[in-house]
């Protein structure tokens, strides 16, 4: 198969994936949809149908224009808001997936790097236009020595990277809960909370309507460009690329596969804490979440969709983002829970994760090629030959 | 005294009480690693098990029909992950990541659905569904309960926590005594050399993966009918994945895995009794993680040790021979 082959193939089977996941969606809304009272069989379908209609519209469309066909700028710098978390996420996961390392830590990476983030902005005695490049690269530094312990348990005593990050991301939740009731809570207010932050710790807004759009979003855009450079141009990208292909041979090629194993997820540390420290300052005045944002979740999501290739990580972000949008206007609008979301994104997730899926119609790709080159072949040796 | 306060009688019931949902789980993951299967999906099949199992038990007033159906629901979940891991070829890692979406967010999603409950009513949950008459009953055993300290520990406990330890053994009759249990450790050692010999490896992982999510639906059903009243979000918490933590422990047997479900049920139980003596929740909770992790470095240096000890005695003794 050719590169444009490949390519399109690829392009068919996302589309593919995507109907499938949006087709399972129509149906559940259509289920969800209550008919009236009383009314007829007839009736009560076709006001199903409407309602269903009504909702995959805001789910589909929604996003991005308004009723009257224009197009939504306030929606579209919240989903844009919205993508600075999931790309930091995304990156993190494809380089930790790239290396072969199921490192699930990005959940409680983003929610530490947003804490430390936090402290930082709260507590560190610094310059307007320093402080809050210090929080993040501070949250940035202790998310990458968290991801320490999954990584050298792994590299030194080859334990499961993956069951000792999914621990650490409760550790990590009920730590800092219990600091942020205990020792940093702001008591002065109703509900759990830390003092708010200093406010030339805040992260400079790109638009002011907000939805918090800020300077965050191009910094996770560089940091998208970086990591593609990164994993494409350097040693250490392809050294963390080849232990995912084939380990033994990284190994006997003389590569470090320890030392490789612990930068890949290092480097996933790194990349999550910043995006929590971003998220954090961009968007809050005071630290208060109780529970773990499912960014890391997301996080994964946007890489499988992304190939773990760095460079597609915005566009699967994008693509997230919008459908998360969709699912909270739906919900507003037509009362379908928002956490239809979670059901979507598991499906495209799992179509896309799927090697074998419509294998069959690459196959028959494959074939009529061949059939074309040997086709062309013989007519030239036919050619030759006269 | 602090330690007579902690160590009653009622802390070593709760002991077992605390561990069956995770013993349920990790002869799941058991299971489906003796056939080379990582199910790290058992903490979704969990939830959306214990989801089904309440909603049914509400519906029809029988318990027994709600476990029947969690455990019907745990299977069906397993098997389709089965179909993208082994059909479509999707990494089980990835299908259970799927699933584990499905079981905190998907989960929220269908009771919201189901029971109507919307957004405004702060938490949706089935707490107020599931009441004494359909929670999975508890019994006495007729001459343990008679055992002075004995009997108030093992004597009690619902009909799903004796399952479990039951199981364990069942589990191990399973793997070590039957054909089928030859057939699911030789898919998992060396898939290639049970196909060359005739075993249909594709059938025996469906065969283990469905059992795997049977034990995790039993698990579930435990979680929103005995321990919980009802299912609520994230009740599971994690439980899913400390099984999966118990089986490295326990090497992948049965009744070593059963121990180190023990060792997390204790964690957990202590956990309790602290915070119940005035600790901070938040301190005590993450002991179980913790606990985890420490326990698999523990086993990762014991096993290594050992591993050099055997290579050490298997030198002295080429040695020796020369």
């Amino acid at each position: 198969m050719n590169k444009k082959q490949s390519l399109l193939f690829s392009l068919v089977r996302g589309t593919a994936a995507i109907l499938i996941a949006l087709l399972v969606t129509t149906l559940l809304i259509f289920i969800c949809a209550d008919a009236p009272d009383g009314a007829s069989l007839g009736a009560a379908i076709s006001a199903k149908l409407t309602q269903t209609g009504g909702a995959l519209h805001q789910l589909l469309i929604g996003p991005a224009f308004r009723s009257n066909g224009s197009i939504s700028a306030k929606n579209l710098s919240d989903i844009l808001a919205a993508m600075i978390p999931t790309i930091f996420t995304g990156l993190a996961t494809c380089v930790m997936f790239s290396a072969n390392q199921f490192n699930l830590g990005a959940e409680g990476g983003i929610m530490l790097g947003a804490f430390v983030g936090a402290l930082g902005a709260i507590y560190l005695g610094l310059p307007a236009g320093i402080l809050p490049v210090v929080c993040v690269l501070i949250a940035a530094a202790a998310v990458g020595a968290m991801m320490l312990i999954p990584a050298v348990l792994k590299a030194k005593l080859g334990v499961s990277e993956m069951v000792n990050s999914l621990m650490l991301n409760y550790v990590v939740m009920y730590f800092i809960k219990y600091l942020l009731n205990t020792h940093l809570a702001d008591k002065s207010k109703g509900q759990v909370q830390s003092y708010p932050f200093q406010a030339d710790a805040a992260i400079p807004q790109l638009v002011d309507n907000g939805s918090k759009l800020s300077w965050g979003f191009i910094v996770a855009l560089v940091f998208v460009v970086l990591t593609a450079l990164f994993m494409y141009r350097t040693r250490w990208g392809y050294a963390i690329r080849m232990i995912g292909i084939n380990q033994d041979f990284a190994m006997y090629s003389g590569m470090k596969v320890g030392g490789i194993v612990i930068l890949s997820q290092v480097l996933g540390g790194v990349l999550a804490g910043m995006g929590g420290g971003i998220e954090m300052l961009g968007r809050y005045t005071a630290f208060s979440w109780s529970a773990l944002p499912g960014y890391g979740w997301t996080g994964i999501t946007v890489a499988i969709l992304a190939g773990n290739n760095p460079a597609f990580v915005p566009f699967a972000a994008f693509f997230m983002a919008y459908l998360d949008k969709g699912c909270n206007l739906m919900s507003t609008y037509s009362g379908i829970p928002a956490q239809l979301i979670d059901i979507i994104q598991a499906l495209i997730f799992l179509f896309f994760a799927a090697e074998q899926f419509l294998s069959r119609y690459r196959q028959k790709l494959v074939v009529r090629n061949t059939q074309a080159e040997l086709k062309s072949k013989a007519a030239q040796t036919e050619g030759s030959v006269k | 005294m602090l330690l007579q306060r902690i160590f009653t009688t009622d802390f070593f019931f709760s002991i077992l009480r605390i561990t069956a949902p995770i013993l349920f789980a990790t002869l799941g993951a058991v299971i489906g690693e003796k056939a080379g299967i990582s199910n790290i999906g058992l903490e979704g099949i969990m939830m959306i098990s214990a989801l089904f199992g309440s909603l049914t038990a509400y519906w029809t007033g029988s318990w027994a029909a709600g476990v029947l159906l969690a455990l019907i629901v745990g299977v069906i979940v397993s098997l389709l992950m089965g179909f993208f891991s082994f059909n479509l070829k999707t990494d089980i890692i990835l299908t259970g990541v799927a699933v584990n979406m499905i079981g905190s967010g998907g989960t929220l999603f269908l009771v919201k659905v189901i029971t109507q409950v919307t957004e405004g009513t702060a938490l949706a949950s089935t707490t107020s569904l599931i009441t004494k008459s359909v929670q999975v009953p508890s019994v006495n055993i007729p001459l343990l309960k008679e055992i002075p300290i004995l009997g108030d520990i093992l004597s009690g406990h619902s009909v799903l926590t004796y399952l479990a330890f039951l199981l364990v053994f069942l589990t191990w009759v399973m793997l070590y005594k039957t054909p089928l249990g030859l057939n699911i450790r030789s898919v998992g050692e060396n898939p290639n050399a049970a196909a060359s010999v005739g075993v249909s490896v594709l059938r025996i992982k469906y065969i283990a993966i469905g059992l795997s999510g049977a034990m995790a639906g039993l698990g579930g059903a435990y979680m929103s009918m005995y321990y919980a009243m009802g299912w609520s979000q994230d009740m599971v918490a994690g439980r899913g994945f400390i099984a999966l933590a118990a089986q490295a422990m326990g090497a992948g047997e049965p009744l070593g895995s059963m121990l180190a479900a023990l060792v997390f049920g204790l964690a957990q139980a202590l956990g309790i009794k602290v915070s119940s003596l005035g600790a901070d929740s938040n301190l005590v909770s993450p002991i179980p993680y913790l606990v985890t992790i420490l326990g698999l470095v523990v086993f990762a240096l014991v096993g290594r040790s050992r591993a050099r000890q055997r290579h050490s005695a298997a030198a002295l003794q080429a040695a020796a021979a020369k």
